[in-house]
């Protein structure tokens, strides 16, 4: 050991360290005021969100039964997976975590994470619904690494018998960003399954109920410590139908694979009991969110299943409309009972040569006669009579040109022609020889089957019940239609045409096919062609030829106080006397079958509401 | 011996050695509240017996003359020098690191016992050298005496425990005394091999570094700790959310609470003022240990000392920086605080030396 140490200059510089250790300890309490007290709002503000997650509690819709109260919509619970977009570290790798184990293209999810674009980043997002056990397990395994993701148990729509009233019913899905802006889905956010088409669309408010949620404290990994708040999700309100689905199967069966519709429905409440569509689709593909290109495949398909032809598509109403110009002509006292027309098998007017359907001709026809055989002579000279002008005014007063307002959305309003409409859409006068093409229900008229089916029902009863799909209470519905009808045509006329259709049916007429033993069917057949108004202008004389008729029977039964109306149109069927008359035969009995002991359930609960209102 | 003839008490740095104790005790406390979630105390009743062991070896570092153990300080040196090899092939990994021996379920680092045999070498050839300036050919034996270690660390995969040893080895030359040319020249060399070095990294602590500067950078990766770590004391406030009621720290949103984190989650709890308590106490012990040095009664005592103050102050700095996210996250424990028994003992006998000094600082002839 040194004997002398000169030690001062070190004591100096162990000043300078201690002067460095304070200013290093300022700059440590510094920047501890800095986190505790200058950004403490923002660092508290992290640290709970940092701890609380959201786990949304889907409310199950509402179920629907048809009217017998058999449950035609139900949800079941599946589990889904969702990404927590706020807890995301690394995009791609998630990704590539979920497309290792799941059954999921990285095209899809995408997509999911695009349309997820435009909610709140708090807002779990649905990857995939309905895992399989594989799924789940290969999920739960690996959860830990990945608390951005989480498996949830949620309701999602059954649509129990598959393809079954799937127009009526309709299908639910993500609500859009155009829908987000309307009044009726104000209660709905960003990522809601919202009803999209058919009653789940139209009562989609009713059915809707209300969301809980699951405020859960979670640790770094994403598992759940325990619970903080919980909100239990209300199931929306359950609505009855007007439907029969015994009816409704029958009709859908008995159109197989032609495409076409069925429309049947209480004469005296205007309760829908058949409202049949094909070709059809499975409203259960709708029920997970479907892709971009699954939609696009049902959206291109050439036969449009998503279409519900009972309201949605119009069609020449042929021969059927003949019942109409019958009505004007009594109503206007142009015919009578007993007046005749002399049928050659077709009638030079205009300048133009119009046949009849039956080359031979008629010979000498009364109004029932003619109605009965379908003459398109005697309607052809009762046209030419009536004029435009009048022909259109009692479409009109029957229904015609107007929705019904059935309590669906996207109802057609169809077509009845004017002189007006002539000059403002084609930009040329009305010919006369049009006329007569209208007087049979060819040219410029078009009618949605349930409009004629209404106009059937006019005539059947003398008074328009407003048709709806809802049992009961109807009060979502459209109000288009409304004012119409209170129509008021002479008693004795409107018998003298049920009279004529029950011959059209039962005594060898053209619609033998809807006849049955034991129950007083009438109605009346007609075949029209197939294309729209627009595409027939398009199309020459020849090539309207070559294509196949639509086959139409609308009718009621039984002929006195008729219970029931129904209207089938078989799209490219023929003529409506052998291919749409015995599909409303079977509808006519099967309704005869159930209800004849009992009246149907809607009427007697109608009338008992009245009473109670009295008393 | 004489030592204690002298009267251990009367010649005992309380303030020292009361400041160390409440400081692992709090540390204890820490812990303890880090466990209710686990319901495993097992770790703060580990620490407690760590705590005792370390007092005890404190003590009995202090009773040894610190000349004698500077006198062979090579030998200590050797011995952890053939701990560090032995553990390169015996060494048991644990977090990724190879740097732990286990003796009969004990598990000890011998890095730890590293810090304090290179400060003695370090002390022992500064005192020989009676020097006020040193020239380069020391300098390099100095830097020979703690690189050698050091790379036998940075093999075992901990360059964190590595890094710890330049800052001792700074201390000491700067206050034993250095030609402004060389401490010049020695900034210039580590400024140039700095960025040099950068390309020598893992990914991983290249990350560490960048993080530091952007801590948004990568919320759930390498900088998610530091950014937990901050979440949890800037949530605390002022006072702090009540001991056992840190949540961020209790849910396992702050990583390694026991060890490298135990600042934050003693942050969260007791806020901004039981904070600044602690820093006082460290700020306390690191004046004591130079106050220490400016007493003692020779070279050796002086630079012994200061290698203590050294190594505690970057201890702190460094991890209670990480902690406050200005330093970037290195794996280092808060010496007292942390959880873990090589490097609570370690302090306890650093501070052990330190009292040595203290109780020696007069010539008794």
């Amino acid at each position: 050991m040194p004997i002398f140490q000169d030690n001062r200059e070190l004591l100096q510089r162990l000043n300078w360290l201690r002067i460095f250790f304070v200013l290093v300890f300022i700059c440590l309490f510094a920047q501890l005021w800095s986190l505790t007290v200058l950004d403490f709002d923002y660092y508290q503000n992290l640290a709970e969100r940092n701890r609380v997650r959201i786990l949304p509690q889907i409310a199950p819709r509402g179920l629907i039964h048809d009217r017998e109260g058999r449950v035609l919509v139900d949800n079941v619970y599946g589990f889904n997976l969702l990404l927590f977009r706020d807890e995301l570290s690394d995009l791609d790798a998630t990704l590539q975590f979920l497309m290792d184990g799941l059954d999921i293209t990285e095209e899809v999810l995408r997509e999911r994470l695009k349309a997820a674009g435009s909610y709140s980043i708090y807002q779990p997002v649905v990857i995939k619904e309905n895992l399989s056990m594989e799924e789940t397990a290969y999920l739960l395994a690996r959860q830990s690494e990945h608390p951005e993701v989480e498996i949830l148990k949620q309701p999602r729509r059954i649509y129990r018998y598959g393809s079954l009233a799937a127009h009526v019913a309709g299908y639910v899905g993500e609500i859009s960003p155009a829908q987000l802006q309307e009044p009726v889905f104000r209660e709905s956010k960003a990522g809601d399954i919202v009803g999209q088409f058919g009653v789940e669309r139209t009562y989609n408010q009713t059915l809707t109920g209300r969301d809980g949620r699951r405020r859960v404290q979670v640790d770094s990994r994403g598992r759940i410590l325990h619970d903080l708040e919980q909100i239990d999700p209300i199931r929306g309100e359950d609505l009855t139908l007007t439907l029969d689905l015994d009816l409704q199967a029958t009709a859908e069966n008995l159109l197989g694979e032609d495409a076409g519709a069925v429309i049947a429905f209480d004469a005296r409440s205007g309760e829908i009991l058949v409202m049949a569509s094909r070709p059809a689709f499975d409203p259960n593909q709708f029920a997970i969110r479907i892709s971009k290109k699954e939609w696009d495949q049902l959206l291109e398909n050439p036969d449009h299943p998503l279409q519900n032809r009972t309201v949605q598509n119009t069609f020449s109403p042929g021969s059927t409309f003949k019942m109409i110009l019958a009505l004007a002509g009594l109503e206007r006292g142009i015919i009578d009972t007993e007046t005749t027309v002399t049928c050659n098998g077709s009638v030079d007017l205009y300048g133009h040569r119009f046949h009849c359907w039956k080359e031979g001709g008629h010979g000498e026809v009364t109004l029932r006669e003619a109605i009965q055989h379908s003459c398109n002579t005697y309607f052809y000279l009762l046209g030419q009579k009536l004029g435009l002008q009048e022909i259109a005014h009692f479409a009109r007063q029957l229904g015609l040109g107007v929705p019904v307002g059935i309590d669906l959305l996207g109802e057609a309003s169809g077509l009845v022609p004017s002189e007006e409409w002539k000059r403002q859409v084609r930009g040329e006068p009305w010919y006369p020889g049009e006329t007569i093409s209208l007087a049979i229900g060819q040219g410029p008229i078009l009618v949605t089957p349930i409009q004629l089916a209404r106009a059937m029902g006019i005539i059947a009863t003398g008074r328009s019940p407003r048709l709806h799909l809802l049992k009961g209470d109807f009060q979502q519905g459209s109000t288009a239609g409304r004012e119409l009808l209170s129509p008021a045509f002479a008693p004795e006329n409107l018998q003298t045409i049920r009279d004529a259709m029950w011959s059209v049916v039962n005594e060898g007429g053209t619609g033998q096919g809807a006849r049955l033993a034991n129950y007083q069917v009438a109605g009346k057949t007609g075949t029209a062609q197939t294309i729209s108004l627009s595409t027939r202008e398009e199309l020459s004389e020849s090539e309207l030829e070559s294509l196949e008729d639509n086959a139409w029977f609308v009718g009621f039964a039984p002929r006195d106080n008729p219970e029931i109306i129904v209207a089938v149109i078989v799209q490219r069927g023929g003529s409506g006397g052998s291919s749409a008359a015995p599909i409303a035969r079977e509808i006519f009995r099967l309704y005869h079958a159930k209800y004849k002991s009992r009246g149907p359930a809607g009427l007697e609960v109608a009338s008992q509401a009245k009473q109670e209102k009295k008393l | 011996m004489r030592v204690w003839e002298r009267g251990i008490l009367t010649q005992f740095d309380y303030a020292l050695f009361m400041g160390a104790l409440i400081l692992a005790l709090l540390g204890a406390l820490g812990i303890y509240n880090a466990s209710p979630q686990s319901g495993d105390y097992s770790f703060f009743l580990r620490h407690l017996l760590w705590i005792s062991v370390g007092v005890g070896v404190c003590l009995f570092v202090m009773s040894i003359d610190y000349h004698f153990l500077a006198d062979h300080a090579f030998l200590f040196y050797a011995l952890s020098a053939l701990l560090l090899i032995g553990i390169l092939f015996f060494g048991t990994e644990i977090n990724g690191s190879r740097s732990w021996l286990t003796f009969g379920g004990v598990s000890f680092q011998p890095s730890e016992l590293a810090k304090l045999t290179v400060i003695l070498l370090l002390a022992q050839y500064l005192g020989q050298l009676n020097e006020n300036h040193l020239e380069y050919r020391h300098f390099l034996i100095l830097a020979s005496i703690t690189l050698f270690p050091m790379i036998l660390i940075t093999i075992q995969g901990d360059l964190g425990t590595a890094l710890m040893f330049l800052p001792i080895l700074m201390g000491m030359v700067v206050v034993a005394g250095v030609k402004k040319q060389l401490l010049a020249g020695v900034l210039v060399v580590s400024l140039c091999v700095a960025p040099v070095s950068w390309f020598f990294l893992q990914d991983y602590q290249k990350q560490r570094i960048l993080v530091t500067f952007d801590p948004g950078l990568d919320p759930q990766g390498i900088g998610y700790q530091s950014r937990q770590s901050q979440i949890a004391i800037g949530s605390g406030g002022l006072f702090g959310k009540g001991l056992g009621q840190g949540l961020q720290s209790q849910l396992g949103f702050v990583p390694e609470i026991h060890t490298d984190f135990i600042f934050a989650i003693l942050a969260e709890e007791i806020g901004f003022v039981g904070s600044i308590l602690i820093l006082m106490l460290y700020l306390l012990i690191l004046m004591r240990l130079i106050r220490i040095a400016e007493t003692a009664r020779d070279r050796v005592g002086i630079l012994m000392s200061t290698g203590v103050a050294s190594l505690m102050f970057f201890h702190v700095a460094i991890n209670v920086g990480m902690a406050l996210g200005i330093v970037p996250p290195i794996g280092i424990p808060l010496p007292l605080l942390s959880y873990g028994g090589s490097a609570t003992v370690t302090v306890f006998a650093a501070l052990g030396l330190a009292l040595n000094v203290y109780q020696r600082r007069f010539v008794y002839f």
